[in-house]
Order: C-alpha cells, then structure tokens, then sequence
C-alpha cells in the first residue's frame, strides 16, 4: 500500500504540470489585460504599460509559464495584484472562518444524512419513507437563498437566537456566528445527501447475501448496520471525500449573507477585480487538495472493504 | 429527533456565547459594504477603502464637514497656502505638535512630530514607478520635476527618496514648497484626497510590504493591526491633538442640531467598529436590530425604506429613525463608442436619447429617487444650471422617429443591432433589458453584452465596444472631473471610454481647466455642459440620490459626497439609545 501511495503521490507531478499549463493559458494567454482594472477609473495608457512591466505580463510566455510552475511546486504564491496581501496570509486566514463554518456542518450533515437513509431504509416503502423522500425532494427544490434569506431573517431578526452576521476568531466566540449558517448548510445537505444515501443502501439491501442473513434469522437492524452499511460504504465514501475540496474553498453565500470572512469571499472579490495571483492560487490548491482526497478515498476504501487492495 | 436535538443544542450554545448589549461604550458602529484592500493612501481608490483610510491618516485638506458648497479647510497644513502670483508656486505651512501614531516602527515605540520631510516623502511615495499607485493620476504632469524623477527611477534599483525635485521640496522643518507646471486648479482637492495622505518613512521601510496592514498616521483614530475579518476596530487616538468641531456650518444645521457639539475637542467617541457586510439583507437587519448606527441604503431596500411621497415609513419614524436624501455627484450613462463610423450620425444619438423612458426607469430602478440628467455636470456643481434643459432627455418616440428617419434609417431600417456592453448582475440585466424595449421602439435592435467587472472595464479601455453603460462619481468637487469624461485626449484607455472627440469642446476645455474657480470659469463650463447635451455623444442617463438612515441617538451625521474624514466629527447620546434600543 505504502508504494501505491507514493506512486499516486508522484502523479501529483504531471498533474500539478497540466493545472499549471491550464492556468498559464487561461489567464496569462486567454484572459484581457488586468491593468486596466487594477489602476482603476483614471488609468493612463502609460501607467498601463508600467504595471504590465511591473507585473511580468511582458517576459517571455516560457518565463510567464515557468513562474505558474514554480509557483504550484512551492506553494510560494507572493503577493494579491489588488489587496498587495501576502496570499499565503490571505488563504490561512480566510481558511479558518470557512472551515469553522463547514466542517462540523458538513459532519453533523453527513452523519444524519446516515442515519435518516438507514431509518427509511428499513422502513422503505412505508409512511415515513414516503414522508422523507418528499421532505428531500421539496428540499431540493427550494434555492439555497431562499432558505438563507429566511432563516436569517425569522431566526436571527425576529427571534434574536442568532448573530445576523458577522465573525469572531478563536474558541467558542465563532460559535454564535457560525450557528446558524451551520444548520442552514446542513439542512441543504440533507436532501440530496439522503436521496444519495438512500439509494445506495436499497441497492445493497435486495442483494442475495442480504436474503441469506435474513434467512439465518439475523436481526434487520444487525444486517443494516453490520452487512449493509459496510457495503454501501464504498459509494459512500466516494461521494462524501470528494465534496471536502469545495468545503475548504468556502461555502460563498452563507459566507456572504453571513458576513463570514472565509476563502468564498476572497475568491469572489479576485474574480472581480482580474487578482490572477489569488485566483491560480486557489485553482492549483484546490487541484492538490482533490488529488489528496481521491488517494484517500483510495485509501479508505481497502478499510471498508478487505476485498480492495492497493496494488 | 436526534437532529433536533442537535438543533437545540447549536442554539444553547449559542445563546451562552451571545454577548449581553451595553450601553456604557461610546462607540459607533458603521457598515461598510465592501472588503477593504488595505490601508495604503496611494492605493485608496475606492470610496470605501478611503473611508476607512481617513480614519487613521489625514491630508495637507480636509473638507468641512458642514459647510455647503464644498469647502476646503486646513487639516495637517495651519492655513491655505501662500500662492504666487501665476499661481504655479505654493508655500504649505505644516501644523506643529501633529504626532504620528505609536508604533515599533519609531525609536522607543512612540510616534513623533510630523514635519515637511513627510510631506515631500508621501508626494514623492504616490510618485514611486517601483509602487505603481492608484491614485498617481492625480500628480501625473503636475509637478515640476516629479515626472522625471518617476522615469528615472523606473529603471533605476531602487528609488531615490533623497533625491531633490525642484517642485517639491522641505524649505524648512515645518514649511513645503511645491511647484506646479501649469495651473492646476482642483490642485488643493487633490491634497485633500486620501491618495496625498500623509505616511511615516519609518513605517513604510519597518513594515516593508505589510506596511498597508500596519496604518501609521496621525489621525484621531488608531488601528495597531488591519485584519481582513468582519470587523475594524479603531480607537480612540489618545494623543491626537487639539482639534475642535466646528463652530459654522450651513444654513439649518443649528437646527439639526448639527452644531451642539462646536467647539468641543474631537473625536467624540471613544471606539468606531466597522461592519463588513456585502449584503443588503444582513445589513438591513443589523440596522433594524440597532446594530449599527448609520446604513446606506440601496436598491432593494430602497422599498423599505420610504413611502411614495419619498418620505420615511412611519414604523421607522416611531423608532426616532433618520432619514438621510441628498442628490449625488455622479452620472450615469450609456456611451457610444465613436470610432464606430454608425455613432457619428448626431441624428441617430439624438434620437436614441429621445427613446429612453427615463421617468419608467426611474421608478423600476431608482424609486423615482434619481434626477434625469440634462448634462453630465449634476446640480451642485458650477456648470450646472437649473434654468437649462436638454432637449434630448424627453420621452419622445414621435420625435425620435423622425430623427431616425432624417438620420437615415427610418423605421431602424438599414442599422445593425448594436451591442450595449454591460455588467452581468441581476439589476444590471434588468437595467439593459428594459433599455432593449425602448429602442425597440423606434426599431432600433439591442443586443446585451453582460461581462464581469473585469471584462467589462477590458471591453471599454480596448476600444472593444460599440456601447457601454457605466456611472461616474465625482472624485472632487469640480464639473472638471465630469468634463474630462469627454475631453479627446482622455480617450480610452482613458475615463473618456466613448472615445469622443470634438475640437471645439476640447479646446474650451483645455482653456476652463487652467482658470481657477470664476464666474468666467462657470460660464465656459455651462457651455460645455450645453455642448454635450445637444450633441448627444452618451444617452444620459441620471444624477443618483444617496439614501442614508440614522439612528436617532447617532449624531453629527451629514451627507457629505468625500467623507474621508467625517468620522471623527460623529458623536452617540447614550442616554437616547438606552431608551429607544427597547424599541428595537
């Protein structure tokens, strides 16, 4: 196993060279000139000229590239064009808002996303699993804003359980202000999470090896937890590890509507205002992060099922 | 049932973490509706970042914070300067006793005097080629020498701050002797905005590249350290100088009880907690939760805000709430490009300006809240005048009709349908579409082209459009900067993005721009106000109103279009917020 990770670790290398060269050609050959937005209203043609200079806009393509490169391999990103922050700096810090935000929401969500699956799973096709199926079908299809707009205002104007919005570092002062974006990110989970979930525990649950357990007089509750989670586990896996890259880039409208300092945020405004620096920094983080998470699920895999080895 | 714990719980723990509202703090609470890029002055190039940068440092100028018209003031200078008598030469006297803020970058950590050595260093900074400042546009060819300093050292190591410019140097150590090259008459607005702020050399060298997160100043506020959080905190500058509010103001501000606190040593408060909210709704209901003291309000809240006499709701006013209109100095617009051969036909500009529904716009987008506007100059501005009205901005179709036949293309025939370049927000789309149903209407075909900010502003400075749709917001009060949006040589990448170019208003232009504030002066700018109105080089648009709401216990707030440094004339009555927060 441990030489099937360093091999897929080395693929991190052509891989990191093939964002890089999709970077390069994205906003060093394709993208307008940032200049413009960069100096703002009363730019001069000259002081464009100066920036682009400044900016190395005018090396050579193959020293343009080579930067990108280095840049991927040493995780030396430098500075914003449009803040002057070191970016470094920037993502550490608006990592911190966003993960306080996410994660134990997007644990809390996966775990009762779980056991809610399981429960209409051994009552399909009764009440409650109508009930669910209906409740994740309306959630769906109710926008993410709508459930923001509402909850703030009901939940955090007119009852004042929660901070409108806003932000505190450190322990547990971000609690108040990470609750209830927390639950509404949960609740946005739940529909598609459970539909998923569901649906991949019934396709275990009418396999013969099921019928077999059953047949032994094994218990419904141990053959769900036991034989049918286990083997569900591996889609499962799947779907939960590779949603972890989009949690630590941010969830950008509850950060938004939160007021909520995170990675959404600061690549949102990059967008805005051609901060190319900030915006490959987050593309190649991002590429590295989903590259780690498939070598764990890869990983994960061969603990949920023996039958899996990593060659 | 074991969500709903889960539920619960998240809500016990965050009732046991709230914090309990105090009424003790002198403080004021503000939102600002933008991310704030740091706190450099060469780069505080938006309304909002330089807000935020007058809170800490200050210019040579200030405007007064009452008094209508627009007026200068002496800020970090002791009077307005000596000029000489071709107006090229200007002797600044620096105030004494102005101390910087504390900071490591200082021997022994304690900030010390301001002298003319940093005025010239913080000119010569927004001069630096190595810096690439935002606001260098501002000097660029003003100052005798300082354009050849910039390219000598663009290609030099490192730039020489010693070196001597002879339109800029320390006489002594408290006076500047700045030289300008030909008369520059919005030159002390210039030193009154942020980018002419006033740094420290030690803190720029000690903090290198940080410098914009360690604001070193000398104004009635300090921030030790600018975090990109949700929040600024800035305190009270404990040795700020004495300087007092003032005792005059214009007409009805005793009234508005704007002048209670004349004379007293400023600031007035003790703590400013600025709030980062992009959003309208937070920031709406943070306002009506009396979590912030002063709101800008804006589109959808518009609504909420007023009835439709554009008088404050009554569930407001029972709140002791204020509602803040005044007129903007700002225009919008749809420019054509005129490097398009079809945009030269005066006829066809015309008679699309008289095919915008101006009054259905501004009630879809504005609340009837905007003023249409006649020139680019808006009211309040020399240039200006009530009494003239431009033809073109009447909703006319049958007019516009015949104009579009004598410009040859009756009925729209014969014309391409133009590309109107514009944002790709929802209001923005509206915006463009309800603009496609009017020039429908003279069979005119429109086709939107919706960018990002950064497409967009690429589009315009590259020449790459046929139209484009854009506001513009005074950097000074002056119709010169609204003007120049016209002026050939400004021609894009430029602000004048429409590429116009017409000789006789350039030249009335170049002469207006040399001639300081005179009714001479007025009258040649009202011409070229006149000029563009009936030359139609944009399809005008509107003079924007600003829309502020003031708690009743927030006082000293004025409307004012450069507040850079207003903050520090605010004041709270904590008594009136103990009672009427129970009302919230």
């Amino acid at each position: 196993m441990i030489k099937y990770i360093i091999r897929r670790l080395l693929y991190l290398i052509p891989v990191l060279l093939g964002v890089s060269f999709i970077i390069f050609v994205l906003f060093n050959l394709v993208s307008g000139d940032p200049t413009a937005v960069l100096l703002g209203k009363n730019a001069t043609a000259k002081q464009m000229a100066e920036l682009r200079e400044q900016l190395g806009l005018n090396k050579p393509l193959l020293d343009q590239y080579f930067d990108v490169v280095k840049s991927a391999f040493t995780f030396n990103f430098g500075y914003s064009w449009a803040t002057k922050q070191e970016i470094s700096h920037m993502i550490l810090q608006g990592a911190y808002p966003s993960l306080c935000l996410s994660v134990p929401a997007f644990v809390i969500a996966t775990i009762l996303s779980l056991i809610i699956s399981l429960v209409v799973a051994f009552y399909r096709g009764k009440g409650i699993d109508l009930f669910v199926r209906i409740m994740c079908i309306a959630g769906v299809s109710v926008s993410a804003l709508a459930y923001i707009l509402f909850f703030q205002y009901f939940f955090a104007y007119k009852l004042g359980w929660f901070e409108i919005s806003g932000f505190e570092y450190g322990f547990p002062d971000f609690i108040p202000f990470v609750a209830l974006p927390a639950i509404i990110f949960i609740l946005l989970s739940l529909g598609p999470d459970v539909r998923f979930f569901r649906t991949v525990i019934l396709d275990e649950i009418y396999q013969d090896y099921v019928r077999t357990a059953r047949a032994k007089g094994l218990s419904e509750v141990v053959i769900l937890l036991k034989h049918v989670l286990r083997n569900a586990l591996i889609p499962i896996i799947t779907y939960v590890v590779i949603q972890i890259p989009s949690l630590i880039l941010g969830a950008l409208l509850l950060e938004n509507f939160f007021s909520i300092p995170g990675l959404g945020g600061i690549t949102l405004n990059a967008l805005n205002s051609s901060d190319f620096p900030v915006i490959k920094a987050m593309a190649i983080l991002s590429s590295v992060l989903y590259i780690l998470l498939s070598l764990l699920t890869d990983v994960l895999y061969t603990f949920a099922d023996p039958r899996v080895k990593l060659k | 049932m074991k969500s709903l714990m889960l539920v619960l719980s998240c809500m016990l723990l965050a009732f046991a973490c709230s914090k309990e509202k105090t009424f003790d703090e002198r403080e004021v609470n503000l939102i600002s509706p933008e991310k704030i890029s740091g706190f450099d002055p060469i780069n505080a190039s938006d309304r909002y970042s330089g807000n935020e940068t007058g809170k800490v440092y200050e210019g040579l100028f200030e405007f007064h914070p009452l008094k209508r018209p627009y007026e200068l003031m002496p800020n970090l200078a002791e009077a307005l300067p000596v000029v000489s008598a071709d107006g090229l030469t200007y002797l600044f006297k620096i105030r004494k006793g102005v101390l910087f803020h504390d900071s490591p970058a200082f021997k022994d950590g304690v900030g010390r005097e301001l002298k003319a050595s940093d005025i010239v260093y913080s000119i010569k900074r927004l001069a630096d080629p190595k810096l690439n400042a935002k606001g260098w546009w501002l000097l660029d060819d003003r100052l005798v020498g300082l354009n050849e300093w910039r390219t000598k050292h663009s290609t030099t190591d490192k730039t020489n701050y010693e070196e001597e410019i002879e339109g800029l140097r320390k006489i002594d150590e408290y006076t500047v002797q700045m030289k300008l090259k030909k008369p520059y008459p919005q030159f002390l607005y210039a030193l009154a905005m942020p980018y002419t702020f006033i740094v420290a050399r030690e803190a720029v060298e000690h903090f290198g590249k940080e410098f914009l997160n360690y604001p070193v100043g000398t104004g009635a506020f300090v921030l030790p350290k600018f975090e990109q959080t949700s929040m600024i905190t800035y305190v009270r500058n404990p040795k700020f100088r004495d300087k007092f509010y003032p005792s005059e103001g214009e007409e009805g501000d005793d009234k508005l009880g704007l002048l209670a606190d004349a004379g007293k040593k400023i600031p007035l408060v003790d703590k400013i907690n600025v709030h980062i909210v992009v959003e309208s709704q937070p920031k709406w209901l943070s306002f009506m939760k009396a979590k912030d003291d002063l709101l800008e309000v804006k589109d959808v809240n518009i609504q909420q805000t007023i009835n439709s006499k554009k008088e404050l709701k009554d569930e407001h006013k029972e709140k002791g709430i204020r509602l803040i209109m005044k007129p903007m100095l700002d225009v919008t617009y749809y420019a054509f490009n005129h490097e398009e051969p079809i945009f030269k036909n005066r006829k066809l500009r015309q008679a699309m300006n008289l095919a915008f529904d101006r009054a259905t716009y501004n009630r879809l987008f504005h609340e009837n809240t905007a003023f249409e506007a006649h020139g680019p100059v808006p009211p309040g501005l020399g240039g200006q005048t009530k009494e003239f009205k431009n033809p073109y901005i009447k909703y006319d179709l049958e007019q516009a009709k015949k104009l579009l036949a004598e410009a040859g293309f009756p009925g729209g025939k014969g014309l391409p349908t133009i590309v109107v370049q514009t944002r790709s927000d929802t209001i923005s789309r509206q915006q463009i579409e309800f603009f496609e149903k009017c020039m429908e209407k003279i069979g005119i075909n429109i086709d939107a082209g919706t960018n990002t900010w950064p497409e967009l502003v690429n589009k315009v400075s590259k020449k790459q459009h046929q139209m484009y749709t854009m506001a513009w917001g005074a950097d000074y009060p002056d119709a010169e900067n609204f003007l120049g949006l016209l002026y050939c040589p400004n021609q894009s990448p430029g602000s004048n993005g429409a590429n116009y170019c017409n000789p006789e208003f350039d030249a009335i232009y170049k002469q207006a721009t040399t001639m300081q504030e005179s009714p001479e002066r007025t009258t040649l700018y009202e011409k070229l106000n006149e000029m563009v109105a009936l030359d139609a080089p944009w399809i005008l648009g509107f003079h924007r109103t600003d829309i502020y709401l003031a708690q009743a216990w927030l006082k000293n707030f004025k409307h004012m279009e450069f507040n850079h440094s207003q903050f520090q004339y605010l004041n709270v009555d904590l008594e009136v917020k103990k009672q009427l927060s129970k009302k919230f």
